[in-house]
């Protein structure tokens, strides 16, 4: 979607030469972290706030080399954390498309169900409501 | 009453991975907060070939990529995330 055709991951391709998805510094895989969201976003909307705190799983992320051109496309850069590193993404132009480097999931429980996926699947809801999923069968 | 929502959970659900359990349990506990009735499908990556991805995915309302790389096809994983993109389909990548 960047118009980079050999966009590779660092897991599956160590030795390609375009690394899109790279090995973090530190990997996050157990740990927790402090979300800076930025406001006006899809994902603000969601959670009402400006920092949240979110759970990890991952040890790989975006290339920061190609921050620059994630930032000039479609993707926007809607969550960093402390160090200004990118967690989430999401589309502007799309009813809702968000991606995010922690797991939401792992922190709702049925007494506080995760505001993402609340939003996210109001998301779904006004989407079959519209009927655009029985236009396009 | 409210009409089911279907999401479409895009990945190789392992049952010993409690990222892909919680995966379901947090769409269920979503649903139940806004009483709706909602189902959750895994779609295996490698299901997803091009050409076949759009009659595949068409019958959600919702898509998610689910955590757990590498995918068994990271074609079709990015086939269905480019789908949910382009059609625009709701969609989730955690």
């Amino acid at each position: 979607m960047l118009g980079i055709e050999d966009a590779e991951h660092e897991e599956t391709a160590p030795s390609a030469p375009t690394l899109l998805v790279s090995k973090l510094a530190c990997s996050l895989v157990g740990r927790t972290q402090t979300i800076k969201i930025i406001p006006g976003s899809l994902v603000h909307r969601a959670y009402g706030r400006e920092e949240v705190t979110e759970q990890f799983a991952c040890s790989y992320g975006l290339n920061p080399r190609f921050r620059g051109k994630v930032e000039k496309g479609q993707l926007k850069i809607t969550g960093v954390d402390l160090d200004g590193e990118v967690r989430v993404v999401e589309v502007s132009d799309h009813p809702f498309y968000v991606a995010t480097l922690f797991l939401p999931q792992i922190s709702s429980d049925p007494e506080s169900p995760h505001p993402l996926i609340v939003a996210y699947l109001r998301a779904a809801l006004a989407f079959r409501t519209s009927g655009k999923g029985k236009q396009r069968n | 009453m409210n009409q089911q929502v279907k999401v479409g959970v895009i990945g190789d659900y392992d049952p010993n991975l409690h990222y892909h359990i919680a995966t379901d349990e947090a769409l269920g506990h979503a649903a139940t907060a806004l009483s709706v009735s909602m189902t959750s499908s895994w779609i295996p990556t490698q299901s997803l070939a091009k050409g076949s991805v759009g009659t595949t995915l068409k019958p959600f309302h919702a898509l998610w990529c689910a955590p757990g790389s590498p995918y068994k096809s990271m074609d079709g994983a990015l086939q269905a995330i480019q789908f949910a993109r382009e059609q625009g389909w709701p969609f989730m990548g955690t």
